[in-house]
């Protein structure tokens, strides 16, 4: 790397209860902890149920201060796609990459006529257009591969961001981690392994 | 390196017995309270002090230490004071609104002092994220006569509470420690002690005739007293900081530790050559140091979350040091008194940080502050649609909440409580007019029913109905008032992570009875009680209905799970029921009244998603045509 080595990265994920976004967020920045690096992130999750809107805030050689201002963001990863635009704010001045899954999750609200959702394509136009680069993960392809009941989403996309060289997420040691933090049972090791050495073949840069 | 226990971040050995983690600021109390060897614990659950509560509640179950989910603050607060008094170390956590339920025992106490360190920690929520209101908690230092630490870092939350247990037996002193949603969710790296030892709780209690003194007015002089010396504390006066006082600036910004890693950040990123005075010590602030030390400046910038508190008891001391200084608080800085700092919301203040401070003209402007919120409701080039909070798939409270509609008029006036159940009031749900705070459905309700021509409903959780419930219950017995309270028990509380109740099982809580709450409320005197399953949802009608009917107090208890609690003990609930089209004719009873997300309509038919529905199956009572068919449902 670079002589920017110490500069920070700051990493904003977004996703609904239940994705796995502040997990995500562990992964990153214990991968990156267990490098020696200084990592801080914060969780911000309102209530228990699921489905509600999360979102997480890294920063990668930082300290003590996991916030940044929205001219700040280097990367946004999206677990779902109506909560990657609403956090797409952070995306207009600094126009970082941008990572997000297909998954888009209509809420009752809009059959029942309460809300108008915006087409899956006008919100892949609006990422386009405030992003550096952006990645489709394809989370339903990868769901639907998965045959167990568990679908580690996160997992396979924690294994994605090990491609990208700024994040310091080396493949062996993030893999290392991913045994030591999620494997509690041989069965869900295997589960996550798997969704590990795949999850790459799952993402797509738009050109 | 070695992993620590699964839910933990990883452990890098440092020295003998020293290691650094990352621990977020929650865990980071918690190492400090094993570190200061505090052998009893106590709390109530509440939303951001929850991670705090439910690793003392692992430690307990390990045998570490003592710790109890207490039935409300105050208990909680008295357990722990008494334990102080007998010399024993003990902490008390709990949210802001707990130290409100707190008080009156708070007050009492503070004058009496303590024996062993007593620690009281106290979890803000600006923005009220998951709360019913916003409050400062540095108040209540000046209130109670307590001192208030509040640590900006997970190592300064650790540092902190070892310290304060220090201070709390030097001085006889209650000590109140401050975080709020930043500082308790953040994690960042600390150096701590690895504690493995046993903390003990054995204590001895000496009998003194303060606690019997009728002219308490006395002891609240010695409280005076005790603050005079503690403000002149170089160990307590050295939680503040002066940081980056090698600049020459005549300018100094001045924060609290909450939000100082934030100001620090929005400083650097301005690149500001300001120094920032960083006030830790929240109460009492030692007026001459202060006085003195800002003699070498001339303007001064108060960067605060909530409350100006800083700035106007900073504003007095510089009236009473008679200091000619050019001061920019809230209003010239426009920072917001209310909800939560995020570095977006500060960049208007410190772009006029940045300007000529003789620049009058600017300081006047009320620009637009940006809402915290912004990406709720907020555009990028088109109106993002909400993500409305809701009751999971398959919660128990949807069951009850749509016997409860039924059985109801529109006209009928329910007031609800604080709970999962709260969410009731979400259309098409639409159960709940009222919420105060824990408890006050049934309060409220009487209130109602005492001056409304109209049947009135108190809707209550298990949790809210052992919190604070029971009193207006038995009120409600008293002068036989005509209200019908629904208890809707999970057996836990599931709104702040799912913490046992007294109503919870053994599989839940152990070292802990298991209150029948029919037998409680019967136990009040309340005459028209009964006790249902949710899934019963035609029964329950036709029963909340005839409580309704009974002229006096009358309670139905709806007894169901919670998934989330569910999901907790195995990741297959069974299979999705489904929709037999042939015997659907799109009434939409399932769908708009009973509202499971789970339910949705697709290409003109009513389907049930598989990869969302939770087997729980109520909707399979719901429906007037049956046509939807249970398939197979696992016991968990
Ligand atoms: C004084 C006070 N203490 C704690 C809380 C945090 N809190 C919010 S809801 C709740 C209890 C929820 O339990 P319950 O009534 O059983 O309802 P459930 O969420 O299980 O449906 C608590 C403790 C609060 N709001 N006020
Ligand atoms: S967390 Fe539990 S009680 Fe709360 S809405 Fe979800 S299922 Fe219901």
């Amino acid at each position: 790397m670079s002589g920017n080595e110490n500069k920070p990265i700051n990493i904003a994920i977004v996703g609904l209860g239940g994705q796995g976004v502040i997990t995500l967020a562990k992964l990153i920045a214990n991968t990156n902890f267990m490098l020696g690096k200084k990592v801080c992130y914060n969780e911000q999750h309102g209530l228990s149920q699921r489905g509600g809107s999360v979102q997480s805030s890294i920063r990668i050689n930082e300290a003590d201060n996991p916030l940044f201002a929205a001219k700040d963001t280097d990367f946004i990863i999206g677990l779902e796609k109506l909560e990657t635009l609403r956090y797409l704010y952070l995306a207009k001045e600094a126009k970082p990459k941008v990572l997000v899954s297909n998954r888009y999750d209509i809420r009752t609200t809009s059959d029942l006529g309460l809300e108008m959702f915006p087409e899956s394509d006008d919100i892949d136009k609006e990422i386009l257009k405030y992003s550096s680069a952006t990645y489709i993960f394809d989370a339903l392809g990868f769901e639907a591969s998965v045959k167990s009941k568990l679908k580690p989403v996160n997992v396979a996309v924690f294994s994605v961001l090990t491609t990208f060289p700024e994040l310091g997420l080396p493949t062996g040691k993030a893999e290392d981690y991913v045994m030591e933090y999620l494997g509690r049972n041989i069965l869900l090791k295997q589960i996550n392994k798997k969704a590990f050495k795949e999850g790459p073949k799952w993402m797509k840069k738009v050109e | 390196m070695k992993a620590a226990d699964s839910k933990t971040d990883i452990d890098v050995v440092e020295g003998e017995g020293e290691e650094v983690q990352l621990l977020m600021g929650n865990r980071a109390v918690v190492q400090g309270l094993l570190e200061a060897k505090v052998g009893l614990t106590t709390a109530y659950p509440g939303t951001p002090s929850t991670e705090i509560q439910m690793q003392l509640y692992k430690l307990h179950q390990k045998g570490q230490l003592y710790f109890e989910f207490s039935v409300n603050e105050k208990v909680a607060f008295e357990i722990a004071g008494a334990a102080a008094l007998s010399g024993v170390r003990s902490a008390v956590i709990m949210k802001h609104v707990g130290l409100n339920v707190a008080s009156d025992s708070l007050m009492a106490l503070a004058y009496f002092g303590v024996i062993g360190g007593m620690v009281v920690v106290v979890v803000d929520d600006p923005g009220c994220l998951s709360s019913q209101n916003e409050q400062d908690s540095r108040f209540w230092g000046k209130f109670s006569h307590l001192p208030i630490l509040e640590p900006s870092t997970s190592q300064e939350i650790k540092d902190t509470i070892v310290q304060a247990y220090e201070l709390s037996e030097k001085y006889n002193t209650i000590i109140l420690v401050r975080l709020t949603s930043f500082t308790s969710l953040n994690t960042a790296e600390v150096k701590m002690k690895v504690v493995e030892e046993k903390l003990a709780k054995d204590g001895d209690f000496f009998k003194d005739i303060r606690y019997a003194l009728p002219a308490r007015y006395v002891l609240h002089k010695g409280l005076h007293a005790i603050l005079e010396q503690i403000k002149e504390d170089e160990d307590f006066l050295g939680n503040n900081e002066l940081k980056y006082g090698d600049s020459i600036s005549d300018r100094l910004i001045i924060t609290q530790g909450a939000i100082y890693p934030m100001v620090e950040y929005m400083r650097n990123l301005n690149n500001l050559d300001i120094p920032i005075l960083k006030i830790n010590a929240i109460h009492p602030l030692n007026e001459k140091q202060i006085g003195e030390f800002l003699k070498k400046y001339k303007y001064i910038y108060f960067v605060e979350e909530l409350e100006s508190y800083l700035e106007s008891e900073i504003l007095s001391i510089i009236g009473k040091y008679n200091l000619n200084l050019k001061v920019f608080g809230k209003e010239q800085l426009a920072i917001p008194e209310e909800n939560r700092i995020l570095p977006d919301v500060l960049s208007e203040a410190f772009k006029r940080i940045a300007t000529d401070p003789n620049n009058e003209e600017i300081f006047k402007v009320k620009p637009p502050v940006p809402s915290p919120y912004a990406h709720v409701f907020g555009r990028v080039d088109q109106l993002i649609p909400r993500t409305i909070p809701r009751l999971c798939d398959g919660c128990c409270h949807r069951g009850a909440f749509y016997s409860i509609k039924r059985a109801t008029k529109k006209t009928d006036i329910i007031p609800s409580d604080i709970g999962c159940y709260a969410l009731g009031q979400v259309f098409p749900v639409d159960i709940g007019d009222f919420w105060l705070c824990m408890g006050a459905s049934i309060g409220t309700a009487i209130g109602f029913s005492l001056t409304n021509d109209k049947p009135v409903v108190a809707v209550i959780g298990d949790g809210t109905f052992f919190h604070a419930g029971i009193p207006p219950l038995i009120d409600a017995v008293l002068y036989n008032h005509n209200i019908t309270v629904a208890i809707l028990n999970n057996s836990l509380t599931a709104m702040t992570g799912g913490q046992p109740t007294p109503s919870s099982d053994e599989k839940k809580a152990k070292n802990q009875r298991q209150l029948d709450i029919e037998q409680v409320v019967r136990g009040l005197g309340v005459e028209y009680v009964k006790s249902v399953r949710v899934e019963d949802t035609k029964e329950n009608t036709k029963i909340f209905r005839e409580a309704m009917a009974h002229e006096g107090p009358s309670v139905v208890i709806f007894n169901g799970e919670c998934v989330v609690e569910l999901y907790r003990h195995s990741l297959d609930l069974g299979e999705a029921p489904y929709v037999d089209e042939e015997l659907c004719n799109m009434c939409g009873t399932c769908f708009i009244e009973f509202s499971c997300p789970s339910i949705i309509k697709k290409d003109g038919q009513i389907v049930i998603r598989e990869d969302t529905c939770t087997a729980c199956n109520i909707c399979v009572g719901v429906c007037p045509q049956t046509a939807i068919i249970p398939r197979k449902k696992k016991k968990v």
